[in-house]
């Protein structure tokens, strides 16, 4: 019985690795510009924005919360940066306003959620209305062009390696190490287990809960100067794809929706897989309009597949105990 | 890491079933404030209707002229059926909201031209088929919700995206049309003593058997039960996941037939018809008062906060206001309608 259920288990933390391999054999074989170096990095570059969002995304999510106003936050502050980068502003001030509009965007999501109360699919589902009407006003029926905001924010290449890469890399590698090992990470996943049981122990809901939302809203600047370098204009409706795709991302890596399980590696698992998917369809001559298809039944089938496991192994344990 | 593991899998369901709703709303024990505030909302909807149309009649001249009146509801006749639908969805509780509803009419309204175009067929035996579509991506939904166990949340975010996908795929990326044959149009841009078609014998028809269905049949009895209290109700032998199951079906159904009124009005299948529908059929239900926690509320709230919305919308676009700013606006309802819930559920305590 309890051989069983661990092997279950097993299965289930192995399934994103073997889905990935997988779809990595797949697409070399349908397409030969797939498995090069070259690819590689220009998938990389292409998801540092998302993997940004994704990473805050997975903070929020994990304690129970959800976020749909990413995107238009994201078009809200490159808007910003596209049009101080217009007037010669200096990289590391624009880099700072567009942190700082991002942080206001999700402080208010985190007020909302946090101090008022309200459910953070209402809250965020409204922030994105505004959001939206928001970068509408500003756009003003002008498109933003912009140059990338400094070469470490673009996908200038270093040996090959793209430079946006290092700033990715130290965002998940400071949030890894703040989920596992400092207070913070633990009142987040004690949140998402049992926000009532967590405030009993003492932890303050509200400020962890309102810092998720923060820390996420800092990711969202910090990703729109990304953005900016990479789409290199702001438009109308610029930002809201991100969306859902961080979303996907957190959820396809098998970071629990409930909240209080999950991790920001399996964020970076569920992103691969996701934007692997989308550069390996389009090479393989699969036309753009299938893209929402496959990554629909993504997330429908890798969260499907996590919950029967999950099931079936609470029951084998709870069988095997009983 | 481990830890979470092996301990969440059970915490979260029954940290989120029994934590804070009980505590405020036993069954019985408060239900007389329930049903007062209840009354408190439409009452407080119907002013803001009032108050509203007033404002706007002042804001332009157009705004209480006939044919105003009739676009206005015209363009209410679609998201009604909608909203109508996710307030059945919401009341089901479960955490249940169905995020697909703009892209189940999309597709719903691209099987519709594809039927009534490429397979040639009369075009009302393809309402019919567009309506069991419907049936059947709600279908989808619930199963994925209740058989699989999936966050309805997670679910529908999927099938939104798989649905706006499949019917941009299914069209060709184009607008379907040349349907317009037997009288189809007269749904859509015809008018019996002086109340639009679709109204008449769409949206209201369908109010009255959502209200008869929710508030005197045993089936709106189970609903409300699940909503409030899904162990309880399952103790009692409710079949919570077949309620539930029905619920996405009903709102699904409602929305295929919402993608026909639309195409009969527009006489145009548009593959991204229903996108962005979603948010508004959310705030439509939630204004009304339909706690998002489910259990709590009623279709005649919804209907009195469509007509708040259907007329603010058309107000602002009489007095020239865009469309994004009525999307931003919608927004802010939103938000505001929840702290005020939320303060009168204070008040009240």
């Amino acid at each position: 019985m309890t051989g069983n259920a661990t092997t279950l288990q097993r299965l289930r933390t192995m399934l994103l690795p073997i889905l990935l391999i997988a779809e990595l054999i797949v697409f070399s074989l349908l397409s030969p510009r797939f498995l090069s170096g070259d690819n590689f990095a220009n998938i990389a570059v292409n998801a540092a924005d998302l993997a940004l969002v994704a990473a805050g995304m997975t903070l929020v999510i994990l304690l129970g919360g959800i976020d749909v106003s990413a995107g238009f936050a994201v078009g809200v502050s490159a808007w910003f940066v596209a049009t101080l980068m217009g007037s010669a502003t200096p990289a590391w001030a624009v880099v700072l306003l567009s942190v700082t509009v991002g942080l206001a965007l999700g402080a208010l999501n985190g007020a909302l959620v946090a101090a008022f109360r309200v459910p953070a699919i209402i809250a965020t589902l409204g922030t994105a209305a505004i959001f939206q009407t928001l970068l509408f006003a500003l756009w003003n029926r002008t498109d933003v062009f912009s140059a990338p905001v400094a070469s470490i924010l673009s996908g200038q290449r270093v040996l090959g390696v793209p430079q946006v890469l290092l700033v990715v890399a130290v965002v998940y590698a400071v949030l890894h190490w703040v989920l596992t090992r400092r207070p913070f990470g633990r009142d987040l996943f004690a949140i998402g287990s049992n926000p009532d049981a967590a405030r009993l122990a003492g932890i303050r809901t509200t400020r962890v809960t309102f810092a998720a939302y923060g820390i996420l809203g800092g990711l969202v600047g910090l990703a729109a100067t990304i953005y900016v370098g990479r789409v290199g204009v702001v438009q109308a409706s610029s930002g809201n794809e991100l969306t859902l795709l961080a979303i996907a991302s957190v959820v396809v890596g098998g970071t629990s929706i409930l909240g209080g399980e999950g991790s920001i590696l399996r964020t970076l698992g569920g992103l691969a897989f996701i934007v692997i998917l989308q550069n390996g369809i389009v090479l393989a001559g699969v036309p753009p309009l299938w893209n929402g298809l496959m990554i629909g039944l993504t997330i429908i089938i890798a969260v499907s597949v996590d919950i029967l496991a999950t099931r079936s192994t609470t029951r084998e344990t709870q069988g095997s105990v009983a | 890491m481990n830890r979470t593991k092996t301990v969440t899998p059970v915490l979260p369901t029954a940290g989120r079933a029994g934590s804070p709703q009980p505590r405020r709303r036993l069954p019985g024990a408060d239900h007389a404030w329930a049903s007062r505030l209840l009354n408190d909302r439409n009452a407080l909807l119907l002013g803001l209707i009032l108050l509203a149309g007033f404002v706007m009649s002042l804001l332009s001249p157009y705004f209480l002229r006939v044919d105003n009146l009739l676009a206005m509801t015209q363009y209410g006749a679609v998201l009604g059926l909608l909203a109508l639908g996710q307030t059945l969805v919401i009341l089901g509780g479960g955490g249940g909201i169905d995020l697909s509803v703009g892209s189940t009419m999309s597709l719903s309204g691209v099987v519709f031209g594809l039927t009534a175009v490429s397979l040639g067929l009369d075009p009302w035996i393809a309402v019919l088929v567009a309506v069991v579509a419907g049936v059947l991506l709600g279908a989808v939904n619930g199963l994925l919700v209740t058989v699989v166990g999936v966050p309805p949340l997670i679910a529908t975010l999927g099938t939104l995206y798989l649905y706006a996908s499949a019917a941009l795929v299914l069209a060709g990326g184009v607008d379907i049309n040349g349907f317009d044959r037997s009288g189809f149009a007269q749904l859509g841009q015809s008018a019996i003593a002086g109340i639009p078609t679709q109204v008449l014998l769409i949206l209201l028809p369908a109010y009255g058997v959502l209200a008869f269905v929710m508030h005197r049949s045993r089936f709106g009895r189970e609903v409300y039960q699940v909503g409030s209290n899904q162990l309880a109700a399952s103790l009692t032998g409710v079949r919570v996941a077949r309620v539930r199951t029905s619920l996405y079906c009903i709102s699904g159904g409602l929305a295929g037939l919402a993608s026909v009124v639309m195409a009969s009005w527009l006489l145009n299948a548009k593959p991204t018809a229903g996108t962005g529908m979603e948010l508004q059929a959310i705030t439509i239900a939630v204004l009304g008062g339909t706690a998002i926690t489910g259990g709590v509320g009623r279709v005649s709230g919804t209907f009195l906060a469509l007509t708040l919305v259907v007329v603010l919308n058309s107000g602002l676009q009489l007095a020239g206001v865009s469309n994004t700013w009525q999307i931003g606006l919608l927004g802010a309802v939103l938000i505001a309608s929840i702290l005020l819930q939320h303060l009168l559920g204070r008040a009240r305590r």
